[in-house]
């Protein structure tokens, strides 16, 4: 049949059970992809714990932007693999989620910031991955509407150009992932908040719902924002801190503007969707809070810092604003993996800012690390362990605002 | 068709005898004073004023009020102006989106034909296989996308303005029960901002002829004069300041309300917020119902009683309401041919607007159901099924439709205020909570006259806080359920018929493709939205967020409440950037000795906000001067404190790794701040110049953040500290060179001889008849003073150094000079050498760490950390031949990253090039060779380096000691 005279079904009610192999608690892409490589794995006796609907925290508040021009080898090889898992993610899952590759440009209006995305350069580029600091005028050829001029405040000198790089339709990677899953067998539970998780003799038992108590031997903590209480509940304390992160749209426009634009000077980044919106965002709220309140000020100066880029765009109106919450770790890095003093406790949390970016990439190393019972190697730099060692990633400098 | 225009008293907004010519997709239109571009157009006789967005159907005027997408158009080059509201002016270049080749005929609207192609989420199930042809699909996706158009050579400027307003009481809404709660808590003494989108106050009033009951001020009055009235009182409270054609676009957090008033933005902080947004019909859903001609009933009678422009001469009422009725009435009395009224309802009301209808001759069709719209371009009829069952055809050229008005909830929402569902009413009102936001008027769900003005009257009371208001109000709160609770049930939702009926108009999905999103998967609304992007175009949901809420439930078989609603985000009502983000104010900061720069050559360098000398033109030479001579360097920009107070030193030890609270009076020590992660924030110099009393210099780029950080603990704290910026207070030079203490000496009262100013001695004297601080410090590996003076008389010190040294050869230097002097002496740069990763240890400042003593700031990270030994280290390294790597060029191993870069330069006094890099711990070994990269690319060149632990310049620090 003709594509979109297809008719499917997304997303199906199921009759929960009273136990499962694997919870998930959390229906964000890390969570649903997780389960979807479980399932692959053969791993089918698996439960996403959604408290919400799918995709309504981070997974759906994020502002899409897909790259692995990160500055630390360790950083570098995991989004890459993300970054190729999204690239073929449409025929895999067999839902087009929009995966619109027209680069990522980093722009730096300073001296130190020039030699800032030289080493993120250095470090993309001996591992492979596409990604080179470029002139005003190169930077003209890609994005025109870009003020290039000594004009602003703060002249853009030079730009990291990272051609993968771009943005995605985030609610069809949650629903494509979503999709297959439950066709596998896995259960989607929306509506189920987690309440408390059961310990026995030290090990995971299960967790207590809104609906009910739910045995598992195995949970996952893949609750982004929220990724400390839950792991409260299992009497772990998590080096995070929980911030909002909010973001604006404009009006749809004719597209004029193709690659990513992220200053981390004026802390803002821009793109301008298929639909032809501009999707706006900033850093973190500099408080930490579990608000999802929108702020005028963050309006007004977001909106102020996108007319330096682009000073065409003044008449354009803003839609709509929101916010999310990010869970943030001392070093703008995740924390996955299993804890070692809760056996069960699987923990895909820390993502701040980025996650959305590794969605399918922890998806699947953590599938692995569940069905395998070892940690794979790619993983084995963000273990909680590292914060007793003092072994931290280097990505804060480059996390900030990179979006 | 100039029969469109008519005569006075319809048009209050108009002055007739300004003539108005614009043009509109090329062709000439004459408007008058008053007009919108919108009015001015349909008296014109134009019916489609854009294409719509997936379907590129044409649209017409809906709902007058721009709050609907259908006349977004182009004006002077800015897109999506909603040209409903938007006033015309001589001149003004007016072009439909959208549409191609015209908005007459447009190509892509052959997508209308094919929609069934194009269902909800069709570009989630297409475009999927073969990969390599997605970007080519892709492609033609971006071409269609959008409505305006960016000239992305334009530099519109929307001259925005900024104010700031502080209220007692915020009154939204300037209809009749916003302005009575205005009055009322403005004759309590509360100082009232009333904030009205209208030109002028009355609200819906202004569009009613229908005598007011109720208050009496206004009881007996048709409601265009009872809107006047109003107005009139309103002008004369001065306690009340009216913003016209103001709107509120988000209530935020304690009090902050947002207001677009054309280019200027208003930050309004209120103590108490009265909301009276009014309420607001929505489109009727049957087949076509986006066809020109169909509008909403407010919508015509706007552009009757304010444009004087008749839309068309023969209607039909669409209603499942008595305010169909009402509004069949005001139509009647406008002039228009009411040639029936179809009511959803099976029984004609029992109310006095029934029996004008029926005196006007309208057809009366109670239990009908519209099955479809007639006409392409523009409404011919409708297709009606009668309570009958007989379908059949109505003529007209005009439809009203007249639902029931929902309460415009918001900003209600926004402003923290629930929600609860009316079953007698079935909408959705927002329930009071506090005082501080009070709810009034149509938004409540009432509808009647007199309850409307009495719970205004209240709201002011209760809002300007006057004793017994909140017991009054809850009576009233009473009586409005007692009233509520005889009204008759509600008209049942019903899912509508027909292959099109539009309940987006933004996005052009129509009650089917829900059908579809829901039987898909999607059945909450909050998904159903993001499937289908209902509620998400440019209206924002204000004419589709009700109806999709209503069609779902009847989708699913469900009560309203079990599909709910969707979050309400602001803003209220879309705003442009440049109005959000107000004037340009993006300061240059410039120093005291700038023009002096200036006048010597300078080439400007940016540092934060700050403007610095990069070099005077020879940068060779300036170094020389440094080593052989003296120079010069504005250091002004340096971030300054006083921190002074009994517990100053032990809070400066709480905040540092080493020690301040045992230096001596008149002693510098170097301070280096480290977060709870041990992580270096910022590095500088402290002066101790009094026993409570320090002089903390920062980093240029961190003060605000080390001024905050002070703060953040102060606050938290009952040291007894003061901690004051004086950046700006003072400036700042340094006189570096083996001639330096020459220079000064000549200068100052103070003792400069080398017993007299130690090095790392602070003396407070004069210099040049300034008084100065005089810190014998220096980055630049010579002996070296840097003054701190009053930047009101750093010129003249400045101007004294210079002619004081002009026999030794002093020179000023610059910032380009100052890198390549600290790098012979790997001098660490904060924030250049070091990261967000970077420890004192690690730094090589691990000498600055004194972890035995009393808890500071970063001492178990620090002590975890020393016990670890670093990873990387910072160290010096020369190069082995002439190039000299970028800043951030990586060190390599075998083709993989081991290290990176931080500073490199040539130094013409070393002959050499020399930087400082990040290794692994272990590859720090005097001697030790190291791979730097040159080129770019996996295969990039690469050149040999040897590691240098120890600073390539006096390394034993005996000039700086001199």
């Amino acid at each position: 049949m003709i594509g979109p005279l297809r008719r499917w079904r997304v997303m199906r009610p199921q009759q929960r059970k009273s136990s499962y192999d694997v919870v998930i608690v959390g229906g964000g892409v890390h969570g649903l992809a997780i389960a979807y490589e479980l399932a692959r794995r053969g791993v089918r006796d698996v439960a996403v714990l959604e408290k919400q609907y799918i995709g309504a925290g981070g997974s759906g508040r994020n502002t899409a932007i897909i790259r692995s021009n990160y500055r630390t080898p360790e950083g570098v090889a995991f989004y890459d693999e993300s970054v190729r898992i999204y690239e073929g993610l449409a025929v895999e899952l067999g839902f087009n989620v929009l995966f619109s590759q027209h680069g990522h440009l980093t722009l730096a209006h300073t001296d130190a910031a020039v030699a800032g995305l030289r080493v993120r350069a250095e470090v993309n580029q001996l591992q492979g991955v596409d990604s080179v600091v470029i002139d005003r005028d190169e930077i003209r050829k890609i994005a025109p509407a870009l003020d290039l001029s000594d004009h602003p405040r703060y002249p853009i000198h030079a730009a990291l150009f990272h051609p993968p790089g771009g943005i995605i339709r985030h609610d069809a990677v949650v629903w494509g992932y979503a999709r297959r899953a439950q066709e596998m067998g896995v259960h989607i539970h929306q509506g189920v908040e987690v309440t408390a998780i059961d310990l026995a003799d030290g090990r995971i038992a299960g967790v207590q719902t809104t609906d009910g108590p739910i045995r598992a031997g195995t949970v996952v903590n893949a609750t982004a924002g929220w990724a400390s209480t839950i792991a409260a509940m299992a009497g772990v304390r998590l080096p995070i801190v929980t911030h909002p992160l909010q973001a604006l749209v404009t009006e749809p426009l004719k597209p004029f503007l193709d690659p990513v634009l992220v200053s981390a000077t004026l802390h803002v980044y821009v793109s301008q969707t298929d639909r032809g919106e501009l999707v706006i965002g900033a850093e973190i709220d500099p408080y930490a809070s579990y608000s999802h309140r929108s702020t005028l000020a963050f309006m007004e100066t977001s909106a102020a810092h996108v007319l330096e880029l682009l000073p065409s765009v003044a008449g354009v109106r803003v839609l709509r604003q929101w916010a999310g919450i990010c869970d943030m770790t001392p070093d703008f890095s995740p924390i996955i993996g299993p804890v070692p003093d809760v056996p069960g406790f699987i923990l895909d949390v820390g993502w701040g800012t980025y996650g959305f970016k590794a969605g399918p990439v922890a998806g699947r190393r953590v599938a692995e690390l569940i069905a395998t019972g070892t940690t794979p190697p790619v993983l084995a730099p963000f273990s909680i362990e590292r914060f007793a060692t003092g072994s931290l990633i280097g990505e804060k400098a480059a996390a900030a605002v990179s979006h | 068709m100039a029969d469109r225009r008519l005569s006075d008293p319809a048009g209050d907004e108009l002055r007739r005898a300004e003539s108005i010519d614009f043009r509109f997709d090329g062709r000439p239109h004459t408007g008058v004073g008053g007009d919108t571009i919108a009015s001015a157009l349909v008296a014109d006789g134009l019916d489609i004023l854009s294409r719509s967005f997936k379907y590129h159907r044409p649209r017409g005027v809906l709902c007058a009020a721009g709050r609907c997408p259908n006349c977004l158009v182009q004006v002077n080059g800015e897109p999506n102006v909603r040209a409903c509201v938007t006033p015309v002016v001589p001149a003004m270049v007016v072009r439909s989106q959208n549409a191609w080749p015209s908005l007459g005929l447009d190509l892509l609207s052959l997508t209308d034909r094919f929609d069934r192609f194009f269902p909800i989420g069709f570009y989630y199930k297409t475009f999927i296989r073969p990969r390599r042809f997605w970007p080519l699909y892709e492609a033609v996706l971006r071409r269609i996308a959008g409505l305006g158009r960016v000239d992305i050579t334009a530099r519109p400027d929307l001259h925005p303005r900024k104010r700031h307003l502080h209220a007692d009481v915020a009154v939204v809404g300037g209809g009749p029960a916003g302005c009575l709660a205005a009055l009322e808590a403005a004759g309590a003494g509360a100082r009232v901002v009333l904030v009205d989108d209208g030109t002028r106050l009355g609200g819906h009033l202004r569009m009613r002829s229908r005598e007011v009951t109720g208050d009496a001020r206004l009881a007996g009055l048709p409601g265009v004069d009872a809107a006047r009235r109003l107005a009139a009182l309103v002008a004369a409270e001065p306690r009340i300041e009216h913003l016209a054609g103001a709107t509120a676009i988000g209530i935020y957090d304690d009090g902050l309300v947002g207001i677009t008033q054309g280019s200027t933005f208003v930050r309004l902080r209120a103590g108490r917020i009265v909301l009276a947004a009014g309420a607001a019909e929505r489109p009727a859903l049957f087949h076509a119902n986006d066809r020109p001609g169909i509008m909403l009933a407010s919508g015509i009678l706007r552009l009757i009683h304010l444009h004087g422009v008749r839309p068309g001469r023969r209607a039909i009422v669409v209603t499942d309401d008595d305010h169909g009725w009402r509004q069949a009435t005001e139509l009647i009395a406008a002039g228009i041919e009411v040639a029936a009224i179809v009511d959803t309802r099976s029984v004609v009301p029992e109310i006095a607007e029934a029996a004008t209808v029926r005196a006007a001759g309208s057809e009366m069709l109670p239990g009908a159901t519209v099955l479809a719209a007639q006409g392409r371009s523009r409404v011919t009829g409708l297709r009606i099924r009668g309570g009958d069952g007989v379908e059949r055809v109505i003529a007209a050229d005009l439809v009203a439709m007249a639902t029931r008005p929902e309460p415009v909830v918001t900003l209600a929402a926004q402003a923290g205020l629930s929600l609860a569902f009316e079953e007698r009413l079935a909408e959705w009102i927002p329930v009071a909570g506090s005082a501080d936001v009070v709810v009034t008027g149509h938004m409540t769900g009432l509808t009647d006259d007199e309850l409307i003005a009495a719970g205004a009257v209240l709201s002011g009371r209760l809002a300007a806080g006057r004793d017994g208001a909140g017991a009054a109000h809850a009576h009233h709160a009473e009586q409005v359920a007692a009233a509520f609770a005889v009204l008759p049930d509600p008209a049942p939702t019903v899912l509508p018929a027909g292959r099109k009926p539009f309940v987006c108009l933004c996005e052009d999905v129509t009650a089917k493709e829900l059908v579809q999103g829901v039987a898909e998967g999607f059945d909450s609304l909050e998904t159903l939205k993001r499937y289908s992007t209902v509620t998400m175009g440019p209206c924002q949901g204000k004419q589709c967020h009700g109806n999709a809420a209503r069609v779902t439930a009847a989708i699913r078989g469900v009560s309203r409440t079990t599909t709910g609603l969707t979050t309400y985000r602001p803003p209220f009502q879309p705003v442009p950037l440049a109005v959000i983000a107000g004037p340009h104010l993006h300061p240059v900061r410039r120093t005291a000795l700038h023009d002096r720069h200036e006048a010597a050559g300078a080439t400007w360098m940016d540092m934060g906000d700050w403007k610095r000398p990069l070099h005077y033109g020879d940068i060779e030479a300036e170094c020389r001067a440094v080593h052989e001579r003296v120079g010069l360097i504005d250091v002004s920009t340096l971030g300054k404190l006083d921190v002074r107070g009994r517990d100053a030193g032990e809070f400066l030890d709480w905040l540092h790794p080493n020690r301040f609270s045992d230096l001596k009076v008149g002693r510098i020590r170097y301070r280096a701040m480290t977060d709870d992660a041990g992580i270096i924030l910022d590095d500088g110099t402290v002066a101790r110049l009094g026993d409570d009393r320090y002089f903390v210099t920062t980093g240029t780029g961190s003060l605000d953040a080390v001024d905050g950080w002070l703060r953040w603990w102060l606050a938290a704290s009952d040291r007894r500290v003061d901690v004051t910026n004086v950046t700006a207070r003072f400036a700042a030079m340094n006189l570096a060179g083996p001639r330096a203490r020459d220079v000064l000496a000549g200068l100052t009262d103070v003792d400069v001889s080398p017993d007299g100013l130690r090095y790392l001695d602070a003396r407070e004297g004069l210099v040049a008849g300034v008084p100065a601080v005089i810190l014998r410090i220096g980055f630049v590996g010579e002996l070296a003073y840097e003054l701190h003076a009053p930047a009101d008389q750093a010129v003249h010190l400045w101007d004294a150094l210079i002619t004081a040294g002009a026999g030794v050869g002093i020179r000023p230097f610059g910032v380009e000079a100052q890198r390549i002097l600290r790098l012979e002496k790997q001098h660490a740069i904060v924030g250049q050498d070091t990261d967000a990763l970077s420890d004192p240890r690690g730094a090589s400042m691990g000498w600055l760490v004194k972890a035995d003593r009393p808890d500071f700031i970063g001492r178990d990270a620090l002590a975890a950390l020393a016990e670890r030994g670093p990873r990387d280290v910072l160290t010096g390294f020369e190069m082995i031949g002439t190039a000299v790597p970028a800043e951030g060029a990586a060190v390599v191993r075998d083709g993989r990253p081991i290290g990176r870069v931080t500073s490199s330069k040539w130094s013409t006094t070393l002959g050499k090039a020399i930087g400082l890099a990040w290794l692994p711990a272990e590859d720090v070994v005097e001697d030790g060779q190291i791979t730097v990269r040159l080129g770019t690319g996996r295969e990039g060149s690469t050149a040999l380096a040897v590691v240098r632990t120890a600073p390539f310049y006096d390394p034993e620090g005996t000039r700086v000691r001199s």
